[in-house]
């Protein structure tokens, strides 16, 4: 079946964009990747629209391409190359561990989403453990990255992973929640691009670690 | 009848659009204080008119049902107050219009936000409304404009992004399961409920889990509470205090909403354990940092996650005691916490300091100010005559009642540590000698005024349990689904 065959690959390469992330040393190629991803996703949103019937799924697609694949990713980039920040991104644990936990978290993930996928009647279920592990993987990296900018990264990936489950496992959710979820991710990013520039102001550095004040 | 509920939806919004275009600061503040009265005044009627035996107003997506109406009227009420004594508060701040112009329009975009989250039927809109509570609230944090501000406001906003995008997969997966039997509306918290005993048990079970750390995260259950020490310290007072009143009961709101439907499908063990669990951490581990706190706006955000913990703990022993117990416990905590931060300011204002070292002799230098004080301590604590000693004892009785004396005892013990550490840090604060020449005054009198109906309404809530009371609670515990 072409639509299963087609979900499966976009979740695979999905996936794929994380480890990228991951291992990718530059800001500039991580916004890339982002980008990337959302555009992964905006293409299972038009595929679901398509071959599942769903008519506003398109309409979805193309808020989603809009605000995921080109106005996030050119405000980070926008934010990256004003603060002039292309160095190496340190995070706490270095690519081979992080890469090794990871590919843990895609086992644990196709055990966690046992109930959902053996439950499923629609030909995306397959997808759904890919797309779930981006939501574990995404938690791991923003926990894991000590500067502003790349924790965002992670974060807004993490975001991307809960839209792919709810694409994959139930055509995504209702028009007018997922409309509601665009507006509040892309205030946030605006609210954090905010931040950067400041956290660069006022702490000389985007190292989060810096950030010790706050205490017991 | 739906008027109303759209009314209680309108005036925050609308302030929040007329402060934007408002020009003269006297317009802005006359615009803001009619607002947050009104919105109490319409919360209030709501809950008149379900008491009075009207079940349910709805309209389209929106609907208030008893559960609602309790929510909202602890919302509006906490909003009120803040909201009051935020114009004191704010005419002494040097900052320009704009920037307090922001303030007001943030102020009742914010208290909008909140009551959108309760009156909403759709589980997807009640996501989208409590992260944008997040949203809204950041530029109010870092208000102050401060280094250690901004340090807060980043942590909060990171690690409410993160939790309630765990919320948001907890949604997704109580979506997926309703949607296999209803389709479309299965996001509709009515129609959740009425097909809860056919949903999928395994898909239900990792949804709750979702659900209780990304809403648990904003009502603040350790571990998840880490952002809420910082943001309550660095935010300015009638923010904290509306934050500590409203913003963490809106947690507490979303969990029993998906733990009413939770305990339909799998019985209430489930949630039980888990809601056992991170209430008795919770309380642990606030008890640990009350010890030996050196701030004292730090000091009142710990006890925050105490008292989340207590109520995660009457929820979890439920049954008619514990249910009552932490819905009460809910309304006292949020009545005494959200006066304590608006005294918390006040202190600040005198001493010019949150630090608990430099404040010696609070009832001598502003004797109004520490008389609150010391009143709404004695309320925190748990002491008689308020209300905050009968509900920590309804709850810690449904837990021999349930038969989790355990976490009873282990509770009890970490209240009392939590007792002592709070004691003897306000002890240090309310007596002694001040340093230096400080005046008797108070920084701002009439501001603080409307935290006597705080008093009264605890006082109140400690001594008499009228059977009016009763038949509300009555008609609330139908709702989350527990019987007499």
């Amino acid at each position: 079946m072409a639509f299963a065959r087609i979900a499966n690959f976009l979740s695979f390469i999905f996936l794929l964009m994380m480890f990228l992330l991951i291992i990718r040393n530059s800001l500039e190629a991580q916004i890339r990747m982002f980008a990337m991803q959302s555009l992964v996703l905006t293409a299972l949103a038009g595929v679901v629209a398509y071959f599942g019937g769903r008519g506003e799924l398109a309409g979805v697609a193309v808020v989603l391409a809009i605000v995921k694949v080109i106005v996030i990713p050119s405000v980070l980039y926008r934010a990256a190359t004003k603060i002039g920040l292309q160095r190496a991104v340190a995070p706490y644990l270095g690519p081979s561990m992080s890469m090794f936990i990871c590919a843990l978290l895609v086992v644990v993930s196709f055990y966690v989403m046992a109930p959902v996928t053996s439950s499923n009647p629609l030909p995306t279920a397959d997808g759904i453990p890919l797309a779930f592990a981006g939501v574990l993987i995404g938690l791991f990296t923003t926990v894991n990255r000590r500067r502003a900018l790349t924790q965002i990264l992670g974060f807004l990936m993490l975001e991307n992973s809960v839209f792919m489950v709810a694409l994959l496992a139930t055509y995504g959710v209702p028009l007018i929640v997922e409309l509601g979820v665009f507006l509040d991710v892309l205030v946030a990013v605006l609210i954090l691009e905010v931040f950067v520039y400041r956290i660069k102001e006022n702490f000389d550095s985007m190292d989060v670690k810096k950030m010790g004040a706050l205490r017991g | 009848m739906e008027m109303i509920l759209i009314l209680l939806l309108t005036i925050p919004a609308l302030a929040s659009a007329l402060i934007v275009l408002g020009r003269k600061r006297e317009t802005i503040e006359r615009i803001h204080t009619i607002s947050s009265i009104l919105s109490f005044i319409a919360a209030a009627a709501i809950a008149v008119m379900i008491w009075r035996g009207q079940a349910v107003i709805q309209w389209n997506l929106l609907r208030a049902d008893a559960l609602s109406a309790f929510f909202a009227a602890i919302i509006t009420f906490v909003g009120a107050i803040a909201g009051i004594y935020a114009v004191g508060y704010m005419r002494l701040d040097e900052s320009d219009p704009g920037r307090i112009r922001v303030f007001y329009a943030l102020f009742q975009l914010f208290v909008f936000t909140m009551l959108l989250a309760v009156t909403t039927d759709n589980l997807g809109l009640m996501w989208v409304a409590i992260d944008g509570t997040t949203l809204a609230t950041v530029f109010l944090v870092t208000f102050h404009d401060s280094q250690t501000a901004l340090e807060a406001a980043y942590k909060y906003l990171m690690i409410s992004s993160v939790g309630i995008a765990m919320a948001f997969m907890g949604t997704v997966l109580m979506y997926y399961a309703a949607a296999a039997r209803v389709g479309e509306i299965g996001l509709s918290w009515t129609s959740l409920i009425s097909i809860a005993a056919q949903l999928d048990p395994g898909v239900v079970k990792l949804a709750f889990v979702f659900i209780l750390i990304g809403y648990g995260t904003k009502a603040g259950l350790a571990p998840m509470h880490t952002w809420l020490p910082d943001t309550y310290s660095e935010a300015p007072a009638p923010v904290s205090a509306l934050m500590s009143g409203a913003l963490s009961t809106v947690g507490v709101y979303a969990l029993i909403r998906f733990k009413s439907v939770t305990d339909i499908t799998l019985g209430t063990a489930y949630t039980s354990t888990w809601l056992m669990r991170f209430g008795l951490l919770s309380l642990g581990l606030a008890a640990a940092f009350l010890v030996s706190q050196r701030n004292y706006k730090r000091m009142l955000a710990y006890s925050s996650v105490e008292h989340t913990g207590i109520i995660a703990l009457g929820l979890g022993f439920g049954g008619y005691w514990g249910t009552v117990g932490a819905l009460l416990h809910l309304l006292n905590h949020a009545l005494s916490k959200s006066m304590l931060f608006i005294l918390s300011g006040s202190i600040l204002l005198k001493y010019r300091t949150t630090e608990i070292r430099g404040i010696r002799g609070l009832l001598g230098a502003a004797p109004w100010t520490g008389a609150a004080f010391l009143c709404a301590i004695v309320a925190l604590l748990g002491l008689p005559p308020f209300g905050l000693f009968i509900s920590e004892f309804m709850i810690f009785r449904a837990a021999f009642e349930a038969g989790s004396p355990g976490y009873a005892v282990a509770g009890i013990a970490f209240l009392a540590l939590a007792f002592a550490g709070i004691l003897a840090s306000v002890n240090a604060m309310l007596y002694g000698k001040p340093e230096g020449d400080l005046e008797t005054s108070d920084p701002l009198l009439w501001h603080i005024a409307p935290v006597t109906l705080n008093v009264i309404l605890l006082a109140g809530l400690g001594l008499v349990f009228p059977n009016e009371v009763r038949a509300f609670f009555d008609q609330l515990l139908l709702i989350v689904g527990v019987s007499h």
